[in-house]
């Protein structure tokens, strides 16, 4: 390296370190904040499932773009009549679940009768 | 007694714990109350925006204390300076993108008339407007060179002058060889002295 180019970087230094001195109060602070909500923020327990919230919430956008364009045409859909979602909704089902074995006997009862 | 001594010792041990994690943060505090500045600055010449720099700095603060704020202080300067290259590639990499994208969009911007109050304040160290002036385009001269370098010349450049990082530090940061550092080093100056001979004697 000859003698120009250790000039030119001691120029470019000390031009550079002249920008670092004259940084105006307000960008300081922001630096300052940035700085402490880093160490705040990097104290606290990593969750790593947070980071798929973004890429869920696309994933659902997207699905469901496709499912407004397509239509309901290609996706097969089982309709439920009234009284069995009623049934399934009521919170007499979860008893009824219970019991599932006696009505799949009571059934079977009736249609032998 | 057994429990009391057992007891005592796990509060000890604890206690040893939260100091030794106190004492890491503040020195982790003071590490990057150090480079935070010039590292802004560095930021700001490759991406040619303080808003973006800024982000950029915090994150790559955020990354460092957690990923590495374990390590010995003394590689902190590489690392930091590791993360913080690879989000300002990651940067120009979604700008890249962004301009694609938003060619078809945009319109012509009308030009900006607001008066910065914080630009117009008077300098804080107290240089003459003169002496102000020619700083600042010496400044700017110097930052068009840099920020137009190719982008590993950039990082060479910045982290060795800037920065002040040695070869293997610069090889660290930028995740090449020690024989790159000097070689995208080399080209850098050349290219530099060529581009601001005529500005800067």
């Amino acid at each position: 390296m000859n003698k120009t180019d250790e000039t030119l970087l001691q120029q470019t230094k000390e031009a550079f370190d002249q920008s670092v001195d004259g940084l105006d109060a307000a960008t300081l602070s922001r630096l300052n904040r940035g700085r402490q909500a880093a160490l705040t923020e990097a104290a606290q327990p990593h969750r790593q499932w947070l980071r798929w919230i973004p890429a869920t919430g696309v994933a659902a956008a997207v699905f469901l773009t496709v499912l407004t364009i397509q239509g309901p045409g290609d996706i097969e859909v089982i309709s439920a009549p009234a009284a069995d979602l009623e049934l399934l909704l009521g919170e007499e089902s979860i008893e009824m679940l219970e019991d599932l074995e006696f009505y799949s006997w009571l059934e079977t009862q009736e249609d032998e009768s | 007694m057994t429990a009391g001594i057992t007891v005592f010792a796990v509060s000890c041990t604890s206690k040893e714990t939260g100091a030794r994690a106190l004492q890491k943060q503040q020195q982790l505090d003071r590490f990057l109350a150090e480079v935070e500045r010039r590292a802004l600055r560095i930021a700001e010449i490759a991406v040619r925006d303080r808003d973006e720099a800024l982000d950029l700095v915090q994150d790559a603060m955020i990354k460092l204390v957690r990923s590495y704020g374990g390590r010995d202080s003394a590689e902190w300067a590489p690392l930091f300076y590791r993360i913080l290259q690879n989000g300002v590639r990651d940067w120009h990499r979604r700008q890249a993108v962004r301009n694609r994208v938003m060619v078809w969009f945009t319109k012509a911007k009308p030009e900006d008339t607001d008066y910065d109050v914080v630009a117009s304040a008077p300098d804080p160290i107290g240089r003459s407007p003169d002496e102000e002036l020619q700083n600042s385009q010496a400044m700017q001269d110097m930052e068009i060179a840099v920020h137009e370098l190719p982008r590993r010349q950039q990082e060479a450049f910045m982290l060795r002058t800037f920065e002040g990082l040695d070869v293997a530090g610069t090889a660290v940061a930028m995740g090449c060889s020690e024989g790159s550092v000097k070689t995208h080093y080399s080209r850098a100056v050349h290219a530099l002295r060529d581009k601001l001979r005529e500005h800067w004697r």
